[in-house]
């Protein structure tokens, strides 16, 4: 008895103690975009910079509201940190991002337009294959020495050219073999010769440039020194830098602190040197739960949603003290990719069972694949509705979008109907059968742990069930995956996503040329680089090729349409939608103007605390 | 004299153990399919020469044994090498050994100092509800996994807004005085204590409960209860003596935690420690730094264990006389 009442005694504790932590759920709201889209989407900002020169500096004066000096910026950012903060040797978006924060580049990209437009860099003027770049005089790195063309050309040159650091940079300017030239005019005239025309190249300008006292010591020492050079272990006090904010202090896996350049060149109206706020914070958190975390308890100011959490933040936003924005499509792109490999390995052995191939190679059944997936549903089912159905290449963001290829929604008769022009049939059990007799089964991978990506999968698996397929549906480590898709090629169809360029198409060579390093629907290894192309592949090595060779947008443009509507045709990956940037900011942060583009701190130097409201 | 023989025998026995633990754990890392270039390679900005030239860097062009082979020689030269960052493992553990050594002594304390007692009054308050209490809580307590309540401490932070949400400082902590630092430090370990002290109490107490039931329970106290002795006395001069070998072998293995960290409480309080580089470290295959903690693990356990038999034959005359024998 005594017994019974100990056993009904604790369960009642542990009922309690459970009831404490469940609460009221918020109720689910999925948002409809296309409402969403007109209330808060900011794709404008107002405030245009021109130079001006005053006692003869050229200083770049911001037209935004003059606000208030001083406060604190808290952020965030995902995983583990800066891995250094020396920009040309980072290889990862974090460590990008912490050293673009110090250091300019000579142009930089309109917020809006995507224009390039000057930065450090006074002015710029390109004549086919020669760029002649004006200084800014009279402006300053941080420890007051004058920034000019001999750090322009030591930065291209010595640190660039010379392959220091990780050399993507300099590998993606090589033409035909050749090297750009940069030569000083006087102190503050720089000019470039790229052996033939190549439009990338303006853009790529806005990569930083180093203070050539400090960096020449470094390179002096060599390659391997320089591997090591201003890295996360460096002091702060030795950083020497041209940007908004100076790094103050990192503290691995808690926080990267920057602190405000008295010498920044941008100037507000009332000729003032800005940045108006002391302090960026960077906190580094693990995952994106405890970031959610942080901004709730009002640790962080600034945070990037996604799901669920977007309709969670929009129910509390109306009696918090932030504001939530909707920043479009973001620049990464998911897609479903067959393996189009029809070759042996060394062993003489098909990387893909000859079976399959037929399959994978046949247009008809990728066309069939694509028209089956139900895009609408895995955006309203898996990312709460927020996102847009993608169907190019080219995100949606991008300024080189196809404009042309306006997608379709899902259309089973017509899968069928392909289908059955190759010869497909069905079974009596609905099973489907291709013209040798046998039945479609295939393998779809995709990383586990990667829900989103998991959850796709499942949904893929289910739409194609419906055209009688049947898939085994394996997510696997991500690690083992990568293996399958760059080494052993032995896979047949993946779930995958790229980060892309809203900018720059050429920046998709890697993927889209037959001999690309992540060419990943038909990975050629060293030993079959020479292998036959697909007739569709060399069409888009030559479109690839000629479009980075143009200098004017509208003459590049055209060769990027066609190179989206051929993919839009023969599908070798078939996209899947983009998600929508969602960011929220704490209302005391004025001269807010998130854009596409830029994100939310793209004008930090203008942002300002405004509190008691 | 003995004891020195005893210590020097044990530290050669080291060695090949040593050796042992370093090969397996090298190839089975290495065996894995882990690539530590898996990000890089799937990056479409990053161009072939760079992967090669990272390929190089890390070694990974050469069979196993050559890598093996390059690691161990630098490990007895003392030297742990570089991470797949370019940065040096002996800085990246310096940086995190204090955060880690300061979580886990602070637990190590407390749970000592309130586990024991508590082991000896349930002990002595044996089937009376204190000690039924005790048992329920301390089940609890056991029973929960850290990372299940290290997230609900996290909502009550959240909701609460009496603790900060993880991490160790606050991000103003360069600017605060001495006392500030102290506090700012308390406030953000009071939550990551909280599991790892529930979590480890539970244990010592059911622990020293155990052993105490068992020792009072023997002859030699009933026969001083019967000649009349004081229950204090006998509790505390013949019985407690007695139950607390068992928990000085638990002193070894506690001291080999010390520097292994709780990776998954780290992790979801994002704790600066060793335990949450080394998962990371792990998930990316970064072999130098895996190692380093591996081997440190290993050693940490070997000493662990001397310490505790050392501390046995010091307090236990039966082992002492049985090891001169």
């Amino acid at each position: 008895m005594k017994r019974v009442l100990y056993v009904i005694l604790v369960l009642i504790l542990t009922g309690l103690v459970l009831k404490a932590c469940i609460r009221a759920d918020v109720e689910q709201v999925v948002l409809n975009p296309k409402n969403y889209e007109q209330e808060s989407i900011l794709n404008y900002y107002p405030y245009i910079k021109r130079n001006v020169t005053i006692d003869g500096v050229d200083y770049l004066q911001s037209e935004a509201p003059v606000g208030k000096f001083g406060g604190t910026f808290v952020t965030s950012t995902i995983g583990e940190g800066p891995k250094t903060f020396n920009p040309f040797n980072s290889k990862d978006n974090i460590s990008s991002q912490m050293s673009e924060i110090m250091y300019d580049g000579l142009v930089t990209t309109d917020v809006v337009t995507g224009e390039t437009i000057p930065k450090l860099a006074k002015d710029f003027k390109v004549d086919g294959c020669e760029y002649l770049i004006h200084l800014r005089k009279g402006i300053k790195w941080s420890d007051g020495k004058p920034i000019n063309a001999d750090d322009v050309v030591f930065t291209w040159q010595n640190i660039i050219f010379d392959g220091y650091g990780n050399t993507s940079t300099r590998d993606s300017v090589v033409i035909d073999g050749k090297l750009p030239t940069v030569e000083k005019i006087d102190d503050y005239t720089v000019k470039f010769v790229t052996p033939k025309p190549f439009a990338p190249f303006l853009r790529m300008l806005s990569s930083p440039i180093a203070p050539k006292h400090i960096f020449e010591p470094a390179v002096n020492r060599g390659k391997a020194y320089f591997d090591g050079f201003l890295s996360t272990n460096t002091d702060p006090k030795d950083f020497v830098i041209s940007g908004a904010f100076k790094l103050k202090e990192y503290v691995p896996a808690q926080r990267v602190v920057f602190e405000r350049n008295p010498n920044y060149y941008v100037i507000n109206k009332d000729d003032q040197k800005l940045p108006y706020l002391d302090k960026i914070v960077y906190m580094i958190v693990g995952d994106i739960n405890n970031q959610v975390l942080k901004f709730e308890g009002g640790e962080l100011d600034e945070i990037g949603l996604q799901g669920a959490n977007v309709a969670r933040f929009k129910e509390m936003e109306k009696h918090s003290d932030f504001t939530v924005y909707n920043l479009g499509p973001n620049t990464g792109t998911m897609y479903l990719s067959m393996n189009l490999n029809n070759r042996k390995d060394k062993n003489g052995k098909y990387y893909v069972n000859p079976k399959k191939q037929v399959w994978f190679q046949d247009k008809n059944f990728r066309q069939a694949v694509d028209y089956a997936l139900d895009r609408e549903n895995m955006i309203f089912n898996i990312a709460n509705g927020l996102a847009e159905p993608l169907f190019t290449p080219e995100t949606l963001n991008s300024i080189f979008l196809n404009k042309e290829i306006k997608g379709h929604k899902r259309d089973i008769n017509k899968s069928k109907e392909l289908l059955k022009k190759s010869g497909f049939y069905w079974d009596k059990a609905g099973h489907l059968i291709d013209k040798f007799g046998n039945h479609v089964e295939f393998d779809l991978y995709t990383n586990a742990g990667n829900t989103e990506r998991e959850a796709i999968g499942v949904m893929v698996k289910q739409d194609l069930e419906d055209l009688g397929m049947k898939v085994n549906f394996k997510p696997i480590e991500f690690n083992s995956l990568v293996n399958k898709l760059m080494s052993t090629l032995d896979w047949d169809m993946v779930i995958m996503g790229f980060t892309g360029s809203p900018l720059e198409p050429n920046g998709g060579k890697n993927v889209w040329l037959s001999d690309g390093t992540l060419h990943i629907f038909n990975q050629r290894l060293e030993t079959d680089i020479e292998s036959k192309r697909y007739p569709f592949e060399k069409r888009i090595d030559y479109l690839y090729t000629q479009g980075a060779l143009q200098t004017k947008f509208e003459d590049r443009k055209k060769y990027y349409d066609e190179y989206q509507s051929i993919v839009y045709e023969e599908k070798p990956l078939i996209y899947i939608y983009s998600p929508l940037i969602i960011s929220a900011i704490r209302n005391k942060f004025k001269n807010v103007y998130p854009t596409s583009l830029g994100g939310v701190t793209h004008n930090i130097e203008e942002i300002y605390i405004e509190e008691g409201e | 004299m003995q004891i020195l023989i005893y210590i020097l025998k044990r530290i050669l026995q080291t060695i090949p153990l040593l050796i042992i633990v370093s090969l397996i754990s090298f190839f089975i890392i290495r065996l894995s399919p882990v690539d530590p270039l898996a990000e890089l390679r799937l990056n479409p900005s990053v161009s072939k020469e760079t992967l090669q030239k990272e390929t190089e860097r890390l070694g990974l062009d050469k069979p196993i044994i050559v890598q093996y082979g390059k690691w161990a020689k630098s490990f007895i030269k003392g030297d742990l090498g570089v991470t797949s960052n370019g940065e040096k493992v002996s800085t990246k553990l310096k940086e995190r050994i204090p955060n880690t050594l300061l979580l886990t002594t602070v637990v190590i304390f407390l749970a000592w100092v309130v586990g024991i007692p508590l082991g000896v009054l349930a002990a002595i308050n044996w089937k009376t509800p204190f000690d039924r209490i005790l048992t329920v809580l301390t089940s609890i307590g056991m029973a929960i996994p850290s990372f299940f309540f290290a997230v609900l401490l996290l909502i009550f932070a959240v909701k609460t807004g009496w603790f900060p949400v993880g991490g160790l400082t606050s991000s103003n902590f360069m600017e605060m005085s001495f006392l500030e630092k102290f506090l700012d430090i308390t406030h953000h370990l009071i939550l990551p204590v909280t599991v790892l002290f529930t979590l480890s109490l539970a244990g010592l107490q059911r622990q020293m409960r155990g052993n105490l039931l068992d020792v009072l329970d023997s002859d030699y106290v009933k026969f001083a209860r019967a000649k009349g002795v004081s229950e204090v006395k006998v509790v505390f001069k013949h019985a407690l003596r007695n139950a607390v070998n068992p928990l000085i072998t638990l002193l070894g293995f506690e001291f080999a935690g010390l520097l292994s960290g709780a990776a998954l409480t780290e992790y979801v309080f994002q704790y600066p420690g060793l335990g949450r580089l080394i998962l990371e470290a792990v998930l990316k295959s970064d072999i130098n730094l895996v190692m380093a903690s591996l081997m440190m693990g290993a050693v940490m356990l070997i000493l662990g264990n001397l310490i505790a038999d050392i501390l046995l034959i010091i307090t236990d005359p039966r082992i002492r006389e049985g090891s001169q024998a």
